[in-house]
């Protein structure tokens, strides 16, 4: 039989997919922007942002900002990888079909 | 390993449901990646309001012209007036994308690659002629020589990173108008500088701005 590769369940999820994604074309990103970009809900994305960054995909440095606070995600080594690794992934799967 | 990943792993792709699912994930990944860069192009405006700014310096120097005889006086007033214009621009454009967006926009490598470009050629641009200007040593046809060489290196270097060849032609006329500052009049000088200006600013940055406003329709990327 022929061996398939494994999607990663931590990317595999939609919200979370796109948000690696829009990490890796950026150097870092606020919240408010993933949020609008996304059109998720704060706590939908704060919760999809914490599995990441458990995951060790994304790093989130908080500020403050004019006494404001900021929270400013980035993309990881790990995340990078791991996006790569989900696109061949995606890619074999598919085979002929893209 | 999970027992679901290993029932998840072991699909084996039968319905075109399933492809489509797929392909939809490749495909919002793009959009994504897109969606991160597709701030880099909006800056047309940019080079049409530098361009306007710059007709509008010039044409303030000649009111200058009463008071301060010396050529390298008013060229070095025309380049402060010109950084003061430019750092309006910009501080009024980062107040409005922040109030109308609520949030600042994320810097993508390229972005900060573009940026460093024109930032330092802009300070090369600002420091020698105002040091010329204070030292005395410099003349019109030798500020138009400055202008023309470093927005040439900066519009060549730029066209090379966004493969844009209509950048690339900008560039080549900024070199042709530092060539006949070298070479030509004061007054051949200072009409290749206006006509420069006014194709590589003003049409340049009216022709980038309509590619802006065709691609947000599209949703592609320039970039």
């Amino acid at each position: 039989m022929l061996e398939l590769p494994e999607l990663n369940p931590v990317i595999h999820g939609k919200l979370r997919l796109a948000l690696l994604s829009l990490l890796s074309g950026v150097e870092e990103a606020e919240f408010t922007w993933l949020r609008a970009k996304t059109g998720a809900t704060d706590g939908n994305l704060g919760a999809q942002l914490m599995k990441l960054e458990e995951a060790g995909y994304v790093a989130v440095e908080k500020q403050f900002v004019q006494r404001k606070p900021q929270s400013l995600y980035r993309i990881t080594e790990a995340g990078r990888e791991a996006l790569t690794e989900y696109v061949q992934a995606l890619k074999q799967l598919l085979g002929g079909a893209i | 390993m999970p027992e679901r990943m290993e029932i998840e792993r072991r699909i084996v792709m039968t319905t075109s449901a399933e492809e489509q699912n797929l392909k939809d994930r490749i495909s919002l990944i793009e959009t994504m990646i897109a969606e991160g860069r597709r701030k880099t192009q909006s800056w047309g405006w940019f080079f049409v309001f530098c361009g306007v700014a710059y007709f509008i310096c010039i044409a303030g120097s000649v009111w200058f012209k009463s008071h301060h005889s010396s050529p390298a006086q008013r060229w070095m007033i025309v380049i402060i007036q010109f950084l003061i214009f430019v750092i309006a621009a910009v501080r009024i454009n980062v107040s409005f994308q922040k109030r109308g967006k609520g949030m600042k926009w994320p810097m993508g490598t390229l972005d900060r690659a573009l940026f460093s470009i024109w930032l330092s050629a802009g300070i090369s641009m600002a420091v020698l002629i105002v040091s010329l200007g204070y030292g005395g040593l410099s003349n019109s046809n030798l500020v138009v020589a400055v202008i023309g060489t470093l927005l040439g290196m900066a519009n060549a270097t730029s066209s090379g990173i966004l493969k844009w060849k209509l950048q690339f032609a900008c560039a080549v006329i900024w070199w042709a108008t530092a060539a006949i500052s070298c070479l030509g009049t004061q007054r051949q000088s200072f009409i290749a500088l206006l006509v420069a200006n006014f194709f590589c600013q003003i049409v340049f940055g009216v022709y980038g701005m309509i590619c802006e406003a065709r691609e947000l329709r599209q949703g592609a990327v320039h970039a």
